[in-house]
């Protein structure tokens, strides 16, 4: 007999399972063909983010949602050019949306347009919008509350009737958790984009994760302040991103200082591009703010700020052109056993080496996860290793300038006090040959290591290591080779052993 | 602490292993110190054991909220996970309906995502055969639902 998970007692349980295959669109379809119960649970996830569907397959999944629209509106759609039938569906599927990309929402359009026989004497650029803009209004009359929203406008025009909808349909936006806004370019539609991002502002309170990406020094005080009524209309703001395109912006409008009124839920900013500014002084009041990401910004400044105030970090992450350590060795400090995950990346060595490695050896224990480029290989950093009984996922691109005999010394001692725990390694050498040292390393390496990234670049000798390594250890799953893309001949001198891998699949982040 | 399955046999575990479930950190917390054994008579011994060994193995995990984990995002069990999952369909569901009543977040979560990686990839009959479901539409309606959703059918 079946069990009772599956026969509609407990349909809590079932989603559960089946919210596992989100976007595993096959796997749902099936789901919805086993029976009627399994068909009604299936469907809403199947339809939630339909415009995720695979870019290499006709969307046309579009045509279903045609059934639900005016009478006039069909006929508009008849008038274009386009033939298709208007057949009742078993699901009015336009109540399932949960996600809504409005750059995919256009795309897709595009591409079902590109499959569909339509009449070539039209402008496809402008049935692309139309349609596009009918499907909007037909989610939004729909019923249906978004979860996730991404504005990313690019040529796609909103009709005002859209805004007449929404003032209509309060409850769609109402909802949102997670919102995103991108590209925002000067030359298109920004007099709409302003009047859409009022609307979210106004009927928007529960975003935890708001992403404000990618756009520039280009536009007047108007959007800054509608960027700024989001962030304070929040209850509960969490995750906050702030990405500038250039490098060093800090016209900031009063967006960044809008995130006082969050000072009791966020708990994570990300800034990219951001030079330092009085604003950012509201986050020395944010008392749960534990995760900081700085990309190519003030960092120095930033960091010196909040030492002073009142968080707490357990993950910093700082990706620049050239590390200066100096600025980082009190925030280490402050952060002490509370540090869990740190990421310095500086694409050029890393200035004051030495006094980072101490810092870390003695106030940062508990780290599970470090990711330091650009460093020489040394004995300090033997000892940070040897320190960090936790770690995890350890990342290292070094250098080391010493005899070549001393290097392997040094590469023998760190590989033999690599932790236990260690279960994640991406190992890159700057110089010497870059990966003179790696059959050293794996010959030498006693944690059991499940995902490894390294220089292969076919040396038979490594991949004898790397065998040597699986055999000892048992217990290595994925390997990438970081010096090609092609991978696949890998496979046969590993097979039985770890699985050759891209390298999104199997690197991690901070 | 002391808890007492189904059938009435009782087992004895650590108060921060018994603290993995919501259900039971709730109850200490309102009863406080006692030798009196909690009665879970919607768990059976053998899978109360079970339960217990999933959280003694996790019993120094750290709490996951719920935001934090939406951001697994990697299909990747943990090799004791799966070795733990390696039961049979029955004790499966009901490790499921058991991590649900103590409220146990990451074992439903890790016996959700094994039932799920069951389903995926197969057809709605191998599905039906898997989970022993009768198939219960008309024609009309399957064929229907099959037409409106067919745009997914491609692997």
């Amino acid at each position: 007999m079946a069990s009772k998970i599956f026969m509609g007692d407990m349909p809590e349980l079932m989603e559960n399972i089946l919210n596992n295959l989100n976007n595993e669109f096959y796997s749902l379809y099936s789901c919805a063909l086993v029976s009627r119960h399994w068909c009604s649970m299936s469907i809403p996830i199947l339809w939630r983010d339909p415009f995720s569907f695979d870019d290499r397959k006709p969307p046309s999944f579009i045509s279903r949602y045609f059934s639900y629209l005016d009478e006039d509106e069909k006929f508009d759609l008849k008038e274009y050019g386009i033939i298709i039938d208007f057949p009742i569906t078993v699901f009015h599927y336009a109540r399932f949306l949960k996600v809504l990309d409005l750059f995919r929402l256009e795309d897709k359009v595009q591409k079902w347009i590109n499959f569909q026989y339509i009449n070539p004497q039209k402008h496809i650029n402008i049935l692309k919008d139309d349609i596009a803009n009918l499907l909007f209004k037909l989610f939004i009359k729909s019923g249906t509350t978004l979860s996730k929203l991404n504005i990313r406008i690019s040529e796609f025009i909103i009709k005002p009737e859209i805004f007449y909808s929404l003032g209509q349909n309060e409850l769609f936006f109402s909802r949102l958790q997670d919102v995103s806004v991108e590209a925002i370019s000067d030359e298109y539609n920004i007099d709409e984009t302003i009047m859409l991002l009022r609307i979210l502002a106004k009927n928007s309170i529960k975003i935890h994760t708001l992403k404000l990406n990618v756009f520039e020094d280009i536009y007047g005080p108007q959007i800054y302040h509608t960027f700024a009524s989001i962030v304070r209309a929040q209850e509960q703001l969490k995750r906050f991103n702030l990405i500038y395109e250039a490098e060093f912006q800090a016209k900031f409008n009063g967006i960044v200082s809008a995130l006082g009124n969050q000072r009791k839920s966020l708990q994570e900013i990300k800034i990219h591009g951001c030079a330092y500014d009085a604003e950012f002084e509201v986050l020395m009041n944010c008392e749960k703010l534990e995760v900081l990401r700085i990309f190519y910004g003030d960092e120095q400044e930033l960091l010196k700020l909040l030492v002073a105030g009142f968080c707490k970090f357990n993950t910093l992450e700082i990706m620049t052109t050239q590390l200066n350590a100096s600025g980082v060795l009190q925030f280490l400090e402050k952060s002490s056993s509370l540090l869990q995950r740190l990421k310095l990346h500086s694409d050029e060595d890393i200035l004051f080496q030495v006094p980072l490695l101490e810092t870390l050896t003695t106030f940062c224990p508990n780290i599970t996860y470090l990711y330091i480029s650009r460093l020489t290989l040394s004995k300090q950093l033997v000892k940070l290793i040897e320190n960090l009984k936790k770690l995890q996922f350890f990342t290292l691109k070094w250098s080391n300038y010493d005899s070549e005999n001393a290097v392997k010394e040094l590469v023998i001692e760190l590989a033999k006090i690599l932790p236990s725990t260690l279960q994640y390694l991406y190992w890159e050498c700057f110089n010497f040959q870059s990966n003179s040292f790696n059959d050293i390393l794996l010959d030498y390496c006693d944690a059991p290591l499940k995902k490894l990234l390294i220089n292969v670049d076919c040396d038979e000798k490594i991949i004898k290591a790397l065998i040597g390594f699986c055999i000892r250890k048992g217990s290595l799953k994925y390997v990438n080779d970081i010096s090609r893309t092609d991978y696949d001949y890998l496979e046969e001198d590993l097979e039985g052993y770890a699985k050759p891998v891209s390298r999104d699949f199997i690197e991690v982040n901070c | 602490v002391k808890l007492t399955s189904s059938e009435g046999t009782e087992f004895i575990i650590d108060r921060k292993v018994a603290e993995k479930s919501v259900l039971l950190k709730n109850m200490l917390e309102d009863v406080g110190e006692s030798d009196m054994a909690i009665p879970l008579p919607n768990v059976t011994g053998p899978i109360l054991n079970k339960v217990i060994d999933y959280c003694t193995h996790h019993r120094d995990d750290p709490f996951v909220s719920q935001e934090d984990d939406s951001k697994k995002v990697s299909d990747d069990i943990d090799d004791w996970d799966a070795e733990f999952c390696k039961v049979d369909q029955g004790t499966l569901f009901e490790l499921i309906l058991s991590a649900n009543y103590l409220d146990i977040k990451p074992l439903l979560d890790l016996t959700c995502k094994t039932v799920a990686n069951m389903i995926k990839g197969k057809t709605p009959d191998e599905i039906r055969k898997t989970f022993n479901i009768t198939n219960d539409f008309t024609p009309e309606e399957e064929e229907h639902v099959r037409k409106e959703n067919e745009w997914c059918e491609e692997r």
